[in-house]
């Protein structure tokens, strides 16, 4: 994690402003780690553009306005490397960024309705994934189903956890958290027209009615920690 | 197309009909061995219709779409199976309690003991995903419509909409059984504490004992 977060001190770039990019890169350092972000966020906008089969390294090089050599030097596995990199970078972007929601909830039902409606308005607001999700979705659904889905339940519910912490017990809050996981994703992959959980007011209801009642059954709530 | 149709023609359309869906259920019945064999990626239409005992000519009148469209069919052949076998398995269940719990735990243990399922997802789950999202929506509505006459009968929370917490089970239940996370499904304890403590708190939460 540790490492995946340094990547983020890179720059988000703006889609066309190409040479402004550059320049951030070039302020931030000329080390591996910020060019790893300007080779991530070029397949990125590759992956955005033209889907993922069809994006080869010379597309994503060019796009970061690298060369060939560079690329490799950076991700000697080419192209498969950099899909490895711009997943590890993309999940911890979005770790992060539901660490700050998740962070500034006051009560149980806030820390579930927030962190469901972030990770939704994410997921959905991203580009390159609603592209995968459109042309090519076994890509995407491959690492969302199943075992993969196990192992990522796993991974997103150790992230969260924590913040269930406050208000649960260990075992209740890893149960709670994963919960929480399984739902975004459910309603990701199959919307609903019910409920948008990028819409708070109905995530809250969602929680409230479905959610809330489980997550307190589940665990006998004594009083928050300090 | 012929204007008139006489009381023969018509019996020999249904005798046609009849002959046709055992036709493309030999078909499928012949691909799917060919997939439990060699995979997806290198099962072909020569390698079904030898299967089957057909030509390659007589497979394509059943599936013009050629291989896609075979694979397709294969996928959603399997699941139809699968699904008589949970409606067997859980329609003398006599709660929602009980229909969920035998359900997910039937169902998430077919799951796990369907070698030609595992195998693929192991070595080529890209390409069974993409027929698994289309029968997902339909499987979705299918287990929230079965659900729904368990919810009817049963006392549900002041507020709970039967038709949204039958889609929101519907979804719960899947997600179990495919990815069942931190739950040993084998487990009946743990089975019952998923559907009854967690799953149904909000729905249809226990009597006070």
């Amino acid at each position: 994690m540790a490492a995946s977060l340094r990547l983020m001190d890179g720059a988000r770039p703006e889609g066309a402003h190409e040479p402004a990019v550059a320049r951030v890169v070039r302020l931030g350092g000329d080390d591996r780690s910020s060019q790893r972000v300007r080779i991530v966020d070029a397949a990125l906008r590759c992956i955005g553009a033209q889907g993922l089969q069809k994006t080869t390294a010379d597309d994503i090089a060019r796009e970061a306005g690298i060369s060939r050599a560079t690329l490799y030097r950076t991700f000697p596995g080419g192209k498969d490397a950099v899909l490895a990199g711009v997943v590890e970078t993309e999940v911890a972007r979005f770790f992060s960024a539901l660490a700050v929601t998740m962070g500034e909830a006051d009560d149980l039902e806030d820390v579930l309705v927030a962190g469901m409606v972030e990770a939704a308005a994410r997921l959905r607001s991203h580009e390159p994934l609603a592209r995968l999700l459109a042309d090519e979705p076994g890509v995407v659904l491959a690492r969302l189903s199943f075992a993969k889905l196990d192992g990522l339940l796993r991974v997103a519910s150790d992230f969260a956890a924590p913040f269930f912490a406050r208000w649960l017990g260990p075992d209740e809050a890893s149960r709670a958290a994963e919960w929480a996981v399984r739902i975004v994703i459910s309603y990701l992959l199959s919307p609903s027209q019910g409920f948008d959980l990028a819409d708070a007011g109905q995530t809250r209801r969602l929680v409230a009615t479905f959610v809330l009642p489980g997550v307190v059954a589940l665990g006998a709530l004594g009083d928050p920690a300090p | 197309m012929p204007g008139g149709r006489d009381a023969s023609s018509v019996a020999g359309e249904e005798a046609r009909a009849v002959h046709a869906e055992a036709m493309s259920e030999r078909i499928l019945e012949a691909t799917f061995a060919c997939v439990d064999r060699w995979g997806i990626a290198k099962t072909t239409v020569e390698d079904a219709a030898r299967e089957a005992g057909v030509s390659r000519a007589t497979l394509y009148r059943y599936f013009p779409g050629g291989r896609d469209e075979l694979i397709a069919a294969v996928v959603g052949f399997e699941f139809a199976r699968f699904f008589d076998r949970l409606y067997d398995e859980v329609r003398d269940a006599a709660s929602l309690e009980e229909v969920l719990e035998r359900g997910i735990g039937f169902a998430h243990q077919a799951v796990v003991g369907h070698a030609v399922l595992q195998r693929i997802l192991a070595t080529e789950p890209e390409l069974l995903e993409p027929t698994l999202t289309i029968e997902g929506s339909q499987i979705l509505g299918a287990i929230a419509e079965f659900l729904v006459p368990y919810l009817e009968r049963h006392e549900l929370a002041p507020g709970v909409d039967v038709a949204e917490a039958a889609d929101f089970l519907a979804r719960m239940a899947l997600s179990h059984i495919t990815s069942p996370g931190r739950w040993d499904l084998a487990d009946p304890a743990q089975l019952a504490r998923l559907v009854r403590v967690e799953l149904l708190a909000g729905i249809a939460p226990a009597p006070v004992r």
